[in-house]
Protein backbone atom coordinates (compact mmCIF):
# COMPACT_ATOMS: atom_id res chain seq x y z
CA UNK A 1 0.00 0.00 0.00
CA UNK A 2 2.62 2.31 0.55
CA UNK A 3 4.23 1.83 -2.51
CA UNK A 4 0.93 2.92 -4.27
CA UNK A 5 0.75 6.10 -2.01
CA UNK A 6 4.06 6.63 -2.58
CA UNK A 7 4.24 6.61 -6.63
CA UNK A 8 0.86 8.25 -6.67
CA UNK A 9 1.81 10.94 -4.87
CA UNK A 10 5.00 11.15 -6.75
CA UNK A 11 2.85 11.57 -10.25
CA UNK A 12 0.28 13.55 -8.55
CA UNK A 13 2.69 16.37 -7.36
CA UNK A 14 4.38 16.26 -10.80
CA UNK A 15 0.83 16.47 -12.53
CA UNK A 16 0.19 19.72 -10.14
CA UNK A 17 3.67 20.97 -10.50
CA UNK A 18 3.67 20.75 -14.31
CA UNK A 19 1.77 23.74 -15.74
CA UNK A 20 0.17 21.08 -18.13
CA UNK A 21 -2.52 20.56 -15.74
CA UNK A 22 -3.05 23.89 -14.91
CA UNK A 23 -3.18 24.97 -18.94
CA UNK A 24 -6.00 22.58 -19.50
CA UNK A 25 -8.05 23.34 -16.02
CA UNK A 26 -8.15 26.68 -17.58
CA UNK A 27 -9.32 26.01 -21.04
CA UNK A 28 -11.82 23.55 -19.85
CA UNK A 29 -13.29 26.00 -17.29
CA UNK A 30 -13.06 28.85 -20.35
CA UNK A 31 -15.07 26.45 -22.62
CA UNK A 32 -17.51 25.37 -19.85
CA UNK A 33 -18.21 28.72 -18.55
CA UNK A 34 -19.40 30.57 -21.75
CA UNK A 35 -21.14 27.22 -23.18
CA UNK A 36 -23.12 26.59 -19.68
CA UNK A 37 -24.32 30.25 -19.36
CA UNK A 38 -25.20 30.48 -23.48
CA UNK A 39 -27.44 26.79 -22.91
CA UNK A 40 -29.03 28.13 -19.65
CA UNK A 41 -29.69 31.76 -21.00
CA UNK A 42 -30.92 29.79 -23.99
CA UNK A 43 -33.28 27.85 -21.98
CA UNK A 44 -34.55 31.15 -19.48
CA UNK A 45 -35.88 32.81 -22.29
CA UNK A 46 -37.28 29.51 -24.05
CA UNK A 47 -39.09 28.90 -20.82
CA UNK A 48 -40.32 32.22 -20.30
CA UNK A 49 -41.79 32.41 -23.61
CA UNK A 50 -43.69 29.29 -22.87
CA UNK A 51 -44.96 30.74 -19.90
CA UNK A 52 -46.36 33.97 -21.88
CA UNK A 53 -47.71 31.93 -24.25
CA UNK A 54 -49.84 30.37 -21.60
CA UNK A 55 -48.45 26.91 -21.89
CA UNK A 56 -47.68 24.52 -19.05
CA UNK A 57 -44.17 24.32 -18.84
CA UNK A 58 -42.95 20.59 -19.53
CA UNK A 59 -39.38 21.81 -20.60
CA UNK A 60 -36.77 20.25 -17.95
CA UNK A 61 -34.27 21.89 -16.82
CA UNK A 62 -31.96 18.22 -16.89
CA UNK A 63 -32.97 17.22 -19.88
CA UNK A 64 -32.04 20.53 -21.64
CA UNK A 65 -28.91 21.90 -19.46
CA UNK A 66 -27.55 19.35 -17.41
CA UNK A 67 -27.76 16.28 -20.23
CA UNK A 68 -25.81 18.94 -22.67
CA UNK A 69 -23.32 20.46 -20.04
CA UNK A 70 -22.72 16.21 -19.29
CA UNK A 71 -21.92 15.53 -22.86
CA UNK A 72 -19.39 18.51 -23.23
CA UNK A 73 -17.62 17.76 -20.09
CA UNK A 74 -17.44 13.70 -21.28
CA UNK A 75 -16.31 14.85 -24.93
CA UNK A 76 -13.60 17.55 -23.63
CA UNK A 77 -12.17 15.30 -20.98
CA UNK A 78 -11.42 12.06 -23.89
CA UNK A 79 -8.73 15.05 -24.71
CA UNK A 80 -8.25 15.83 -21.30
CA UNK A 81 -7.50 12.92 -19.50
CA UNK A 82 -5.31 11.28 -22.45
CA UNK A 83 -3.43 14.69 -22.02
CA UNK A 84 -2.69 14.04 -18.31
CA UNK A 85 -1.64 10.15 -19.16
CA UNK A 86 0.43 11.04 -21.28
CA UNK A 87 3.30 11.47 -19.28
CA UNK A 88 2.64 8.55 -16.31
CA UNK A 89 4.75 5.88 -18.19
CA UNK A 90 6.09 7.02 -21.16
CA UNK A 91 7.96 10.11 -19.73
CA UNK A 92 9.45 7.52 -17.27
CA UNK A 93 10.51 5.35 -19.84
CA UNK A 94 12.24 7.78 -21.82
CA UNK A 95 13.75 9.52 -18.55
CA UNK A 96 14.84 6.54 -17.69
CA UNK A 97 13.39 7.03 -14.35
CA UNK A 98 11.57 3.66 -14.98
CA UNK A 99 14.63 1.74 -14.04
CA UNK A 100 14.67 3.50 -10.48
CA UNK A 101 10.88 2.15 -10.28
CA UNK A 102 11.80 -1.31 -11.99
CA UNK A 103 14.65 -1.89 -9.24
CA UNK A 104 12.67 -0.48 -6.05
CA UNK A 105 10.98 -3.21 -3.78
CA UNK A 106 7.54 -2.41 -5.21
CA UNK A 107 5.33 -4.70 -7.71
CA UNK A 108 4.12 -4.26 -11.39
CA UNK A 109 0.89 -4.02 -10.17
CA UNK A 110 1.77 -1.62 -7.42
CA UNK A 111 3.64 0.66 -9.94
CA UNK A 112 0.53 0.38 -11.96
CA UNK A 113 -2.05 1.16 -9.21
CA UNK A 114 0.05 4.13 -7.78
CA UNK A 115 0.27 5.19 -11.15
CA UNK A 116 -3.55 4.60 -12.17
CA UNK A 117 -4.20 6.37 -8.57
CA UNK A 118 -2.51 9.73 -9.35
CA UNK A 119 -4.46 10.06 -13.41
CA UNK A 120 -7.61 9.32 -12.06
CA UNK A 121 -7.58 12.40 -8.87
CA UNK A 122 -6.42 14.39 -11.31
CA UNK A 123 -9.11 13.70 -13.59
CA UNK A 124 -11.28 13.79 -10.91
CA UNK A 125 -10.54 17.08 -9.65
CA UNK A 126 -11.54 18.25 -13.51
CA UNK A 127 -14.76 16.37 -13.42
CA UNK A 128 -15.48 17.88 -9.90
CA UNK A 129 -14.88 21.52 -11.37
CA UNK A 130 -17.38 20.85 -14.07
CA UNK A 131 -20.10 19.88 -11.15
CA UNK A 132 -20.24 23.31 -9.79
CA UNK A 133 -21.83 24.60 -12.84
CA UNK A 134 -25.04 22.78 -11.92
CA UNK A 135 -24.81 23.20 -8.65
CA UNK A 136 -24.21 27.02 -8.62
CA UNK A 137 -27.74 26.23 -10.82
CA UNK A 138 -29.64 25.90 -7.07
CA UNK A 139 -29.19 29.41 -6.59
CA UNK A 140 -31.45 29.78 -9.47
CA UNK A 141 -33.64 27.10 -9.72
CA UNK A 142 -34.82 24.51 -8.23
CA UNK A 143 -34.96 20.95 -9.39
CA UNK A 144 -34.57 17.13 -8.55
CA UNK A 145 -30.44 16.33 -7.65
CA UNK A 146 -31.53 12.81 -8.91
CA UNK A 147 -30.81 12.44 -11.72
CA UNK A 148 -27.86 15.14 -11.92
CA UNK A 149 -25.86 13.07 -9.70
CA UNK A 150 -26.90 9.85 -11.31
CA UNK A 151 -25.15 11.60 -14.57
CA UNK A 152 -22.46 12.16 -12.60
CA UNK A 153 -21.75 8.86 -11.12
CA UNK A 154 -22.21 7.48 -14.72
CA UNK A 155 -19.15 10.83 -16.18
CA UNK A 156 -16.56 9.55 -12.85
CA UNK A 157 -17.02 6.01 -14.23
CA UNK A 158 -16.19 6.78 -17.84
CA UNK A 159 -13.51 9.44 -16.81
CA UNK A 160 -12.07 6.48 -14.76
CA UNK A 161 -11.99 4.32 -18.46
CA UNK A 162 -10.59 6.80 -19.87
CA UNK A 163 -7.95 6.76 -17.81
CA UNK A 164 -7.34 3.16 -17.46
CA UNK A 165 -7.33 3.55 -21.56
CA UNK A 166 -4.46 6.55 -21.76
CA UNK A 167 -2.17 4.85 -19.03
CA UNK A 168 -2.18 1.60 -21.20
CA UNK A 169 -1.66 3.79 -24.18
CA UNK A 170 1.18 5.60 -22.04
CA UNK A 171 2.48 2.45 -21.31
CA UNK A 172 3.29 1.10 -24.87
CA UNK A 173 6.08 3.48 -25.82
CA UNK A 174 8.63 6.10 -24.59
CA UNK A 175 7.27 8.81 -26.93
CA UNK A 176 4.47 10.73 -25.01
CA UNK A 177 3.54 11.93 -28.97
CA UNK A 178 2.58 8.63 -29.68
CA UNK A 179 1.01 8.29 -26.44
CA UNK A 180 -1.25 10.57 -26.97
CA UNK A 181 -2.47 9.83 -30.52
CA UNK A 182 -2.78 6.01 -28.89
CA UNK A 183 -4.55 7.00 -26.30
CA UNK A 184 -7.09 9.10 -28.47
CA UNK A 185 -7.52 6.52 -30.90
CA UNK A 186 -8.62 3.85 -27.86
CA UNK A 187 -10.19 6.60 -25.92
CA UNK A 188 -12.56 6.94 -28.60
CA UNK A 189 -12.47 3.88 -29.98
CA UNK A 190 -14.54 2.24 -27.36
CA UNK A 191 -17.11 4.60 -28.36
CA UNK A 192 -17.69 2.19 -31.39
CA UNK A 193 -17.47 -1.38 -30.23
CA UNK A 194 -21.34 -0.97 -29.83
CA UNK A 195 -21.07 0.25 -33.34
CA UNK A 196 -20.14 -3.46 -34.60
CA UNK A 197 -23.90 -4.99 -33.12
CA UNK A 198 -24.88 -3.28 -36.62
CA UNK A 199 -21.67 -5.64 -38.56
CA UNK A 200 -22.98 -8.94 -37.11
CA UNK A 201 -25.68 -11.38 -38.07
CA UNK A 202 -26.18 -13.78 -35.61
CA UNK A 203 -28.58 -12.29 -32.58
CA UNK A 204 -25.87 -13.60 -29.80
CA UNK A 205 -23.26 -11.39 -30.99
CA UNK A 206 -25.86 -8.62 -31.39
CA UNK A 207 -26.33 -8.85 -27.92
CA UNK A 208 -22.86 -8.83 -26.71
CA UNK A 209 -21.41 -5.66 -28.84
CA UNK A 210 -25.05 -4.35 -27.54
CA UNK A 211 -23.50 -4.94 -24.08
CA UNK A 212 -20.19 -3.39 -24.64
CA UNK A 213 -21.93 -0.31 -26.12
CA UNK A 214 -20.28 2.49 -24.05
CA UNK A 215 -22.72 5.41 -25.41
CA UNK A 216 -25.90 3.01 -24.20
CA UNK A 217 -24.69 2.67 -20.77
CA UNK A 218 -24.06 6.16 -20.67
CA UNK A 219 -27.20 7.55 -21.98
CA UNK A 220 -28.55 5.16 -19.32
CA UNK A 221 -26.82 7.52 -16.45
CA UNK A 222 -27.58 10.74 -17.53
CA UNK A 223 -31.41 9.75 -18.00
CA UNK A 224 -31.33 9.31 -14.15
CA UNK A 225 -30.47 5.66 -13.88
CA UNK A 226 -28.39 3.91 -11.59
CA UNK A 227 -27.74 0.76 -13.38
CA UNK A 228 -25.14 -2.59 -11.68
CA UNK A 229 -24.79 -3.64 -15.34
CA UNK A 230 -23.44 -0.30 -16.24
CA UNK A 231 -21.09 -0.02 -13.94
CA UNK A 232 -19.70 -3.41 -14.09
CA UNK A 233 -18.99 -2.63 -17.71
CA UNK A 234 -17.35 0.62 -16.91
CA UNK A 235 -15.57 -1.21 -14.19
CA UNK A 236 -14.48 -4.08 -16.01
CA UNK A 237 -12.99 -1.74 -18.80
CA UNK A 238 -11.12 -0.05 -16.08
CA UNK A 239 -10.17 -3.14 -15.02
CA UNK A 240 -8.71 -4.86 -18.45
CA UNK A 241 -6.53 -2.08 -19.04
CA UNK A 242 -5.23 -1.57 -16.00
CA UNK A 243 -4.83 -5.30 -16.08
CA UNK A 244 -3.10 -4.89 -19.84
CA UNK A 245 -0.80 -2.16 -18.50
CA UNK A 246 0.63 -4.19 -15.86
CA UNK A 247 1.50 -7.11 -18.13
CA UNK A 248 3.22 -4.44 -20.33
CA UNK A 249 5.00 -3.22 -16.89
CA UNK A 250 6.16 -6.90 -15.90
CA UNK A 251 6.79 -7.76 -19.47
CA UNK A 252 10.08 -5.00 -19.32
CA UNK A 253 12.12 -7.37 -17.12
CA UNK A 254 11.87 -10.14 -19.99
CA UNK A 255 13.01 -8.18 -23.14
CA UNK B 1 26.90 -11.64 -0.18
CA UNK B 2 26.24 -11.66 -4.18
CA UNK B 3 25.89 -14.88 -6.19
CA UNK B 4 25.98 -15.50 -9.94
CA UNK B 5 26.04 -18.63 -11.48
CA UNK B 6 25.78 -19.92 -14.93
CA UNK B 7 23.99 -15.87 -16.08
CA UNK B 8 23.36 -16.17 -19.37
CA UNK B 9 21.27 -13.19 -21.19
CA UNK B 10 20.44 -13.74 -25.44
CA UNK B 11 19.14 -10.95 -27.20
CA UNK B 12 17.96 -12.93 -30.33
CA UNK B 13 20.72 -14.71 -31.53
CA UNK B 14 23.62 -12.38 -29.52
CA UNK B 15 24.58 -13.63 -26.07
CA UNK B 16 25.84 -10.66 -24.17
CA UNK B 17 26.59 -12.48 -21.35
CA UNK B 18 27.53 -16.21 -21.58
CA UNK B 19 27.63 -18.73 -18.49
CA UNK B 20 29.21 -15.69 -16.22
CA UNK B 21 30.00 -17.27 -12.60
CA UNK B 22 31.22 -15.07 -9.59
CA UNK B 23 30.71 -14.20 -6.09
CA UNK B 24 31.16 -11.02 -3.99
CA UNK B 25 31.53 -11.40 -0.25
CA UNK B 26 29.91 -9.49 2.60
CA UNK B 27 32.36 -5.84 2.86
CA UNK B 28 34.19 -6.68 -0.72
CA UNK B 29 34.14 -3.78 -3.12
CA UNK B 30 34.52 -5.68 -6.35
CA UNK B 31 35.62 -3.80 -9.61
CA UNK B 32 33.63 -5.15 -12.82
CA UNK B 33 36.00 -4.32 -15.94
CA UNK B 34 35.13 -4.24 -19.23
CA UNK B 35 35.25 -2.96 -22.32
CA UNK B 36 32.28 -1.16 -23.91
CA UNK B 37 29.48 -3.59 -24.50
CA UNK B 38 30.99 -6.62 -22.73
CA UNK B 39 28.18 -7.11 -20.51
CA UNK B 40 28.52 -5.01 -17.49
CA UNK B 41 25.37 -3.55 -17.52
CA UNK B 42 23.68 -5.97 -18.82
CA UNK B 43 24.76 -8.32 -15.62
CA UNK B 44 24.32 -5.70 -13.37
CA UNK B 45 20.65 -5.32 -14.30
CA UNK B 46 20.19 -8.97 -14.19
CA UNK B 47 21.51 -8.79 -10.53
CA UNK B 48 19.27 -6.01 -9.24
CA UNK B 49 16.18 -7.34 -10.64
CA UNK B 50 15.44 -5.39 -13.07
CA UNK B 51 15.50 -7.88 -16.20
CA UNK B 52 15.27 -11.52 -16.24
CA UNK B 53 18.02 -13.98 -17.38
CA UNK B 54 17.54 -16.74 -20.19
CA UNK B 55 19.45 -19.19 -17.98
CA UNK B 56 21.20 -19.42 -14.63
CA UNK B 57 20.63 -18.05 -11.39
CA UNK B 58 21.59 -15.17 -8.92
CA UNK B 59 21.44 -14.56 -5.25
CA UNK B 60 21.94 -12.02 -3.40
CA UNK B 61 21.80 -12.10 0.42
CA UNK B 62 20.78 -15.98 0.12
CA UNK B 63 17.65 -14.83 -1.66
CA UNK B 64 16.75 -15.73 -4.88
CA UNK B 65 16.33 -12.86 -7.06
CA UNK B 66 13.38 -13.61 -8.94
CA UNK B 67 12.09 -16.06 -6.25
CA UNK B 68 12.23 -12.97 -4.12
CA UNK B 69 12.30 -9.24 -5.79
CA UNK B 70 11.03 -7.76 -3.39
CA UNK B 71 13.01 -8.84 -0.24
CA UNK B 72 16.30 -8.33 -2.73
CA UNK B 73 15.32 -4.75 -4.17
CA UNK B 74 15.41 -3.42 -0.50
CA UNK B 75 18.51 -4.97 0.14
CA UNK B 76 20.62 -2.89 -2.96
CA UNK B 77 21.12 0.21 -3.47
CA UNK B 78 21.35 0.72 -8.14
CA UNK B 79 22.88 3.64 -10.01
CA UNK B 80 22.19 2.83 -13.61
CA UNK B 81 24.36 4.37 -16.25
CA UNK B 82 22.04 7.36 -16.52
CA UNK B 83 21.32 8.58 -13.24
CA UNK B 84 17.08 7.92 -12.74
CA UNK B 85 16.24 11.29 -11.45
CA UNK B 86 13.04 13.63 -12.27
CA UNK B 87 14.08 16.79 -13.46
CA UNK B 88 10.80 18.65 -11.24
CA UNK B 89 11.87 17.62 -8.07
CA UNK B 90 14.71 19.14 -5.83
CA UNK B 91 17.22 16.97 -4.80
CA UNK B 92 15.54 16.95 -1.26
CA UNK B 93 12.46 15.66 -2.51
CA UNK B 94 13.96 13.31 -4.70
CA UNK B 95 15.83 11.55 -2.32
CA UNK B 96 12.72 11.49 0.27
CA UNK B 97 10.74 9.96 -2.68
CA UNK B 98 13.52 7.32 -3.59
CA UNK B 99 13.68 6.76 0.63
CA UNK B 100 9.73 6.32 0.90
CA UNK B 101 10.01 3.66 -2.46
CA UNK B 102 12.82 1.83 -1.15
CA UNK B 103 10.66 1.19 1.75
CA UNK B 104 12.95 2.91 4.72
CA UNK B 105 11.32 3.62 7.62
CA UNK B 106 9.26 6.55 8.17
CA UNK B 107 11.26 7.89 11.11
CA UNK B 108 14.07 7.37 9.93
CA UNK B 109 13.79 9.28 6.15
CA UNK B 110 14.59 12.66 7.82
CA UNK B 111 18.33 11.12 8.82
CA UNK B 112 18.73 8.99 6.15
CA UNK B 113 18.51 11.75 3.19
CA UNK B 114 20.47 13.88 5.11
CA UNK B 115 22.74 11.80 5.41
CA UNK B 116 23.15 10.67 1.73
CA UNK B 117 23.54 14.72 1.02
CA UNK B 118 26.28 15.27 3.24
CA UNK B 119 27.79 12.09 2.16
CA UNK B 120 28.03 13.25 -1.69
CA UNK B 121 28.31 17.22 -0.82
CA UNK B 122 24.90 17.84 -2.42
CA UNK B 123 24.10 20.54 0.64
CA UNK B 124 24.38 23.34 -1.36
CA UNK B 125 21.70 22.28 -3.94
CA UNK B 126 19.58 20.42 -1.85
CA UNK B 127 16.87 23.01 -2.68
CA UNK B 128 17.18 23.36 -6.30
CA UNK B 129 15.37 21.56 -9.01
CA UNK B 130 17.37 18.82 -10.44
CA UNK B 131 17.14 19.53 -14.15
CA UNK B 132 18.98 22.95 -13.15
CA UNK B 133 21.90 20.81 -12.19
CA UNK B 134 24.75 20.45 -13.97
CA UNK B 135 25.49 16.55 -15.31
CA UNK B 136 28.12 15.96 -12.46
CA UNK B 137 25.57 17.10 -10.03
CA UNK B 138 22.85 14.94 -11.69
CA UNK B 139 25.35 11.80 -11.14
CA UNK B 140 25.94 12.67 -7.58
CA UNK B 141 21.95 13.00 -7.00
CA UNK B 142 21.93 9.79 -8.77
CA UNK B 143 24.57 7.97 -6.37
CA UNK B 144 22.68 10.10 -3.28
CA UNK B 145 19.48 7.90 -4.50
CA UNK B 146 21.57 5.07 -4.24
CA UNK B 147 23.04 5.04 -0.46
CA UNK B 148 20.11 7.07 0.55
CA UNK B 149 18.15 3.68 2.21
CA UNK B 150 21.14 2.63 3.77
CA UNK B 151 21.45 -0.53 1.47
CA UNK B 152 23.51 -3.68 2.52
CA UNK B 153 24.68 -3.86 -1.45
CA UNK B 154 25.45 -1.06 -3.90
CA UNK B 155 25.92 -1.86 -7.27
CA UNK B 156 26.78 1.34 -9.26
CA UNK B 157 27.25 1.50 -12.68
CA UNK B 158 29.96 3.48 -13.94
CA UNK B 159 29.85 6.00 -11.12
CA UNK B 160 32.25 8.47 -12.56
CA UNK B 161 30.92 8.91 -16.17
CA UNK B 162 30.50 12.50 -17.22
CA UNK B 163 32.43 13.99 -13.99
CA UNK B 164 35.20 15.89 -13.98
CA UNK B 165 38.54 15.28 -12.33
CA UNK B 166 37.74 16.62 -9.01
CA UNK B 167 34.43 15.10 -9.05
CA UNK B 168 36.11 11.90 -10.04
CA UNK B 169 38.38 11.89 -6.94
CA UNK B 170 35.30 12.86 -4.36
CA UNK B 171 33.14 9.59 -5.73
CA UNK B 172 36.41 7.80 -5.30
CA UNK B 173 36.76 8.63 -2.26
CA UNK B 174 33.06 8.35 -1.55
CA UNK B 175 33.70 4.62 -2.61
CA UNK B 176 36.65 4.23 -0.46
CA UNK B 177 34.42 5.28 2.54
CA UNK B 178 31.23 3.57 1.86
CA UNK B 179 33.44 0.36 1.65
CA UNK B 180 33.17 -0.73 5.25
CA UNK B 181 29.24 -0.60 6.11
CA UNK B 182 28.62 -1.72 2.21
CA UNK B 183 28.99 -4.53 -0.67
CA UNK B 184 29.88 -2.88 -3.24
CA UNK B 185 29.50 -3.85 -6.94
CA UNK B 186 31.56 -1.41 -9.38
CA UNK B 187 31.69 -1.17 -12.95
CA UNK B 188 33.45 0.86 -15.40
CA UNK B 189 36.08 0.82 -18.26
CA UNK B 190 38.48 3.44 -16.51
CA UNK B 191 41.02 1.81 -15.07
CA UNK B 192 42.73 3.84 -12.59
CA UNK B 193 39.12 3.70 -11.20
CA UNK B 194 39.63 0.04 -9.85
CA UNK B 195 42.97 0.61 -8.84
CA UNK B 196 42.29 3.28 -6.83
CA UNK B 197 38.90 2.07 -5.00
CA UNK B 198 38.36 -1.78 -5.54
CA UNK B 199 40.22 -4.92 -3.68
CA UNK B 200 39.02 -7.66 -6.16
CA UNK B 201 38.67 -7.22 -9.81
CA UNK B 202 36.60 -8.87 -12.49
CA UNK B 203 37.57 -8.69 -16.09
CA UNK B 204 34.84 -9.63 -18.39
CA UNK B 205 34.80 -9.62 -22.40
CA UNK B 206 32.16 -10.33 -24.91
CA UNK B 207 29.94 -11.57 -22.13
CA UNK B 208 32.75 -13.80 -20.10
CA UNK B 209 35.08 -13.42 -17.50
CA UNK B 210 38.31 -13.39 -18.54
CA UNK B 211 40.09 -12.75 -15.07
CA UNK B 212 39.09 -12.59 -11.86
CA UNK B 213 41.63 -11.76 -8.77
CA UNK B 214 43.22 -9.79 -6.68
CA UNK B 215 44.60 -6.04 -7.85
CA UNK B 216 47.91 -7.80 -6.61
CA UNK B 217 47.33 -10.50 -8.55
CA UNK B 218 46.38 -9.74 -11.51
CA UNK B 219 49.38 -7.97 -11.52
CA UNK B 220 51.60 -10.42 -10.68
CA UNK B 221 49.81 -12.78 -13.09
CA UNK B 222 51.88 -10.77 -15.70
CA UNK B 223 55.03 -10.58 -14.22
CA UNK B 224 57.55 -12.39 -16.32
CA UNK B 225 57.20 -9.99 -18.94
CA UNK B 226 58.36 -6.57 -19.16
CA UNK B 227 58.50 -3.60 -21.87
CA UNK B 228 61.37 -1.56 -23.04
CA UNK B 229 61.51 1.61 -24.73
CA UNK B 230 64.59 2.42 -26.61
CA UNK B 231 64.80 5.80 -28.83
CA UNK B 232 68.34 5.04 -31.18
CA UNK B 233 69.49 8.03 -33.55
CA UNK B 234 70.43 5.73 -36.72
CA UNK B 235 68.78 3.02 -38.04
CA UNK B 236 71.77 0.53 -38.35
CA UNK B 237 70.82 -2.19 -40.89
CA UNK B 238 70.11 -5.62 -38.94
CA UNK B 239 69.51 -4.15 -35.68
CA UNK B 240 66.07 -5.22 -35.18
CA UNK B 241 67.17 -8.77 -35.90
CA UNK B 242 69.91 -8.10 -33.36
CA UNK B 243 67.42 -7.48 -30.59
CA UNK B 244 64.99 -10.10 -31.63
CA UNK B 245 67.77 -12.91 -31.27
CA UNK B 246 68.85 -11.76 -27.74
CA UNK B 247 67.59 -14.15 -25.08
CA UNK B 248 64.55 -13.26 -23.27
CA UNK B 249 62.97 -10.98 -25.79
CA UNK B 250 59.93 -11.49 -27.12
CA UNK B 251 59.28 -9.20 -29.35
CA UNK B 252 60.68 -6.30 -31.14
CA UNK B 253 58.95 -3.21 -33.14
CA UNK B 254 60.04 -0.58 -34.66
CA UNK B 255 57.15 1.95 -33.79
CA UNK B 256 58.73 5.33 -35.24
CA UNK B 257 61.11 6.75 -37.12
CA UNK B 258 61.90 9.14 -40.19
CA UNK B 259 62.83 5.72 -42.43
CA UNK B 260 60.57 2.57 -43.41
CA UNK B 261 60.51 0.10 -40.43
CA UNK B 262 60.29 -3.21 -40.55
CA UNK B 263 59.24 -5.05 -37.43
CA UNK B 264 61.08 -8.37 -36.62
CA UNK B 265 60.11 -10.73 -33.83
CA UNK B 266 61.46 -13.51 -32.23
CA UNK B 267 60.26 -16.82 -30.62
CA UNK B 268 63.35 -16.02 -27.83
CA UNK B 269 66.02 -18.32 -29.72
CA UNK B 270 66.78 -16.11 -32.54
CA UNK B 271 64.73 -16.93 -35.41
CA UNK B 272 64.51 -13.14 -36.47
CA UNK B 273 61.76 -12.02 -39.48
CA UNK B 274 61.26 -8.94 -41.16
CA UNK B 275 64.36 -6.15 -41.85
CA UNK B 276 64.78 -2.44 -41.41
CA UNK B 277 66.29 -0.81 -44.43
CA UNK B 278 70.12 1.21 -43.18
CA UNK B 279 68.90 4.60 -43.92
CA UNK B 280 70.03 7.22 -41.36
CA UNK B 281 66.77 8.40 -39.12
CA UNK B 282 65.54 8.49 -35.55
CA UNK B 283 63.77 5.56 -34.86
CA UNK B 284 61.99 4.34 -31.79
CA UNK B 285 61.64 0.59 -30.69
CA UNK B 286 59.13 -1.14 -28.59
CA UNK B 287 60.74 -4.27 -26.54
CA UNK B 288 58.49 -7.17 -24.90
CA UNK B 289 60.98 -9.13 -22.84
CA UNK B 290 60.95 -11.60 -19.95
CA UNK B 291 60.81 -9.02 -17.29
CA UNK B 292 64.39 -10.44 -16.38
CA UNK B 293 66.98 -7.30 -15.74
CA UNK B 294 69.91 -9.26 -17.62
CA UNK B 295 68.15 -8.97 -20.78
CA UNK B 296 67.46 -5.15 -20.50
CA UNK B 297 71.08 -5.29 -19.73
CA UNK B 298 71.73 -7.48 -22.74
CA UNK B 299 68.99 -4.78 -24.82
CA UNK B 300 71.61 -1.71 -23.78
CA UNK B 301 75.19 -3.75 -24.71
CA UNK B 302 73.38 -4.75 -28.09
CA UNK B 303 72.41 -1.24 -29.09
CA UNK B 304 75.38 0.78 -27.88
CA UNK B 305 77.60 -2.30 -29.36
CA UNK B 306 76.29 -1.63 -32.67
CA UNK B 307 76.94 1.76 -32.91
CA UNK B 308 73.30 3.15 -33.12
CA UNK B 309 73.56 5.80 -31.20
CA UNK B 310 71.21 5.24 -27.84
CA UNK B 311 69.51 8.62 -27.05
CA UNK B 312 66.87 6.84 -24.68
CA UNK B 313 66.04 4.23 -22.71
CA UNK B 314 63.29 3.48 -20.27
CA UNK B 315 62.02 0.39 -19.01
CA UNK B 316 58.18 0.06 -18.20
CA UNK B 317 56.88 -1.26 -15.74
CA UNK B 318 53.98 -3.62 -16.45
CA UNK B 319 50.74 -1.96 -14.95
CA UNK B 320 46.43 -2.49 -15.13
CA UNK B 321 46.05 -1.30 -18.15
CA UNK B 322 48.74 -3.32 -19.98
CA UNK B 323 46.66 -6.76 -18.23
CA UNK B 324 43.71 -5.42 -19.17
CA UNK B 325 44.79 -4.94 -22.90
CA UNK B 326 46.23 -8.02 -22.98
CA UNK B 327 43.57 -9.85 -21.28
CA UNK B 328 40.34 -8.36 -23.25
CA UNK B 329 42.52 -8.47 -26.55
CA UNK B 330 44.25 -12.17 -26.40
CA UNK B 331 40.75 -13.36 -27.04
CA UNK B 332 40.11 -11.57 -29.90
CA UNK B 333 43.51 -12.32 -31.66
CA UNK B 334 42.84 -15.89 -31.05
CA UNK B 335 39.90 -15.69 -32.68
CA UNK B 336 40.98 -14.24 -35.30
CA UNK B 337 44.00 -16.38 -35.63
CA UNK B 338 41.73 -19.34 -35.53
CA UNK B 339 39.95 -18.33 -38.44
CA UNK B 340 43.04 -17.07 -40.64
CA UNK B 341 43.93 -20.69 -39.62
CA UNK B 342 47.36 -19.34 -38.17
CA UNK B 343 49.49 -21.43 -35.21
CA UNK B 344 50.10 -18.77 -32.45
Amino acid sequence: MRGILTIAGKDLRSLFYSPLFWVISFLLTGVWSVLYQVSLGTFARNATMMQMQGQESSMSLHEHVFAQHVGLVNFLMILAVVALTMRLFAEEKKNRTFDLLLTSPVTATQIVAGKYLAGLLASWTLVGISLLYPLATMFLADFDLGPLMASYLGLLLLVACYVAVGMFASSLTESTVLAVVMGLIFSVGIWFIGALSEAVEQPFWVTVFEHLSVGKHFSFFIRGGVGVASIVFFLSVVFINCFLTQRVVESSRWR
Amino acid sequence: MIEVRDLTKSYGLHKAIDRLNFSVNKGEVVGFLGPNGAGKTTTMKIITGFMAPTSGQVKVAGLDVFEDPVEVKKRIGYLPETPPVYGDMTVEEYLRFVAHLKGAERAKIPSLVARAIEKTNLGDVRKRLIQNLSKGFRQRVGISGAIVSDPEILILDEPTVGLDPRQVAEIRALVKELAGQHTILLSTHILPEVQASCERIIIINRGRIVAEDSLDGLTKRMSGSGRVVIRVRRAIFGLAEALGSITGVRHVAAVSGSVQSGQASSNGNGNGLGAVSQVAGEVVFEIETDGAEDTIEKIAAQVVGQGAGLMEMKSESVNLENVFLQLTSSEEQQGSNVAAGVQS
